[in-house]
């Protein structure tokens, strides 16, 4: 074996962590429509976390995994909010809640079905994202929520005993 | 039989990389320096020993987890055509991949499933710190769009690693992959 060093879970957890900080580093001004992406990406955060507080409120999803993935959405969230706040925006207020939500609130099946959906249209979004920012600090962070939400995806396919990579 | 540590199973991938790296991708002369062309291709090593990892390590593996390593192989099958393709329209080589006796010396000793999941998961992390690190170094939107959509392909193998190994799926907020 090499003498390659391995990193640690706790340099993991460190870069793990560093994520939502390095989103809300460099306070210099950014492009008028970076800020615009950013908007929309914590608005979809938001719909995402109030989601999954609903199911965890109504126990339609289990508690365990309800909350980790509401509590995920909100890092998300919180991580997004300080980039835009560093660049001198206000945060959006908290957007109106989807009408569809409360009728999938009546199943563990159809909830998570309505789940995987807004999943899967905000890892198109953060792809999207992407392509387009101007700021390439943001890049990395925001990889790493997308790629989050891919995972997020997984877990409910599961959920929906799909098969987990959605083929 | 002594299993394949994260430390030993993280280093082990860390040496596929780094020898691979060198034989591998010899640097492309073709495309203007800064097109994503090189950047691509050191990706582009890295995918072609994840195929030749799932192979490898499929045949270690039962059930669930053996039809789950074939369609991951298969997708990251697809990843190395999408990369190949990028390179070539930006000019460049793309890097070949070893013979399957090549990649086996420098792939660990895999002695079980558990341990072809532990190195899956490390090359799986790799992939996804990659294809992240690449995000601002990539000149171009549509570079930049690909990268995103295998990134997050590589993060829901990850997913699937996760679970196969009797774990949660999505472990982490942030999932920034390692190196």
């Amino acid at each position: 074996m090499s003498g390659a060093v391995a990193p640690t879970r706790r340099a993991l957890l460190v870069a793990a962590g560093a994520a939502p900080l390095a989103l809300a580093a460099a306070a210099s001004a950014a492009p008028a429509s970076d800020l615009d992406i950013l908007e929309r990406l914590l608005l979809r955060e938001r719909r995402l976390e109030a989601a999954y507080d609903g199911a965890l409120r109504r126990g339609v999803l289990g508690e365990q995994l309800a909350t980790s993935l509401r509590d995920q959405e909100r890092d998300h969230a919180r991580g997004i909010e300080m980039a835009l706040t560093a660049r001198g925006r206000r945060a959006p207020e908290a957007p109106e809640p989807d009408r569809r939500l409360a009728a999938t609130l009546r199943s563990r099946a159809a909830f998570a079905a309505y789940a995987l959906g807004l999943e899967g249209r905000a890892v198109r979004a953060y792809v999207d994202a992407l392509a387009s920012l101007r700021d390439t600090r943001l890049l990395q962070p925001l990889g790493a929520i997308m790629a989050s939400e891919a995972q997020h995806q997984v877990a409910l396919r599961m959920t929906l005993g799909e098969p987990l990579l959605g083929v | 039989m002594t299993s394949l540590t994260r430390r030993g199973a993280l280093g082990a991938a860390a040496v596929v990389v780094a020898s691979c790296g060198s034989s591998d991708a010899p640097p492309s002369t073709g495309p203007r320096p800064g097109s994503g062309a090189g950047l691509l291709n050191s990706i582009l090593v890295l995918e072609h020993a994840a195929v030749a990892a799932y192979a490898a390590g499929g045949g270690l593996l039962r059930g669930e987890a053996r039809r789950y390593a074939r369609q991951i192989g298969e997708q990251e099958r697809d990843h190395v055509r999408r990369l190949e393709e990028l390179i070539r329209g930006l000019g460049g080589t793309p890097a070949r991949s070893r013979s399957r006796d090549e990649y086996a010396r420098s792939f660990p000793l895999l002695h079980d499933g558990g341990d072809a999941l532990r190195f899956a998961r490390d090359l799986e992390e790799r992939l996804v710190r990659a294809y992240l690190q690449a995000l601002p170094k990539l000149p171009d939107a549509e570079l930049r769009r690909a990268a995103a959509e295998i990134g997050a392909d590589e993060g829901a193998h990850l997913a699937v690693i996760n679970v196969l190994r009797g774990g949660p799926a999505a472990p982490q907020a942030f999932v920034t992959g390692a190196l």
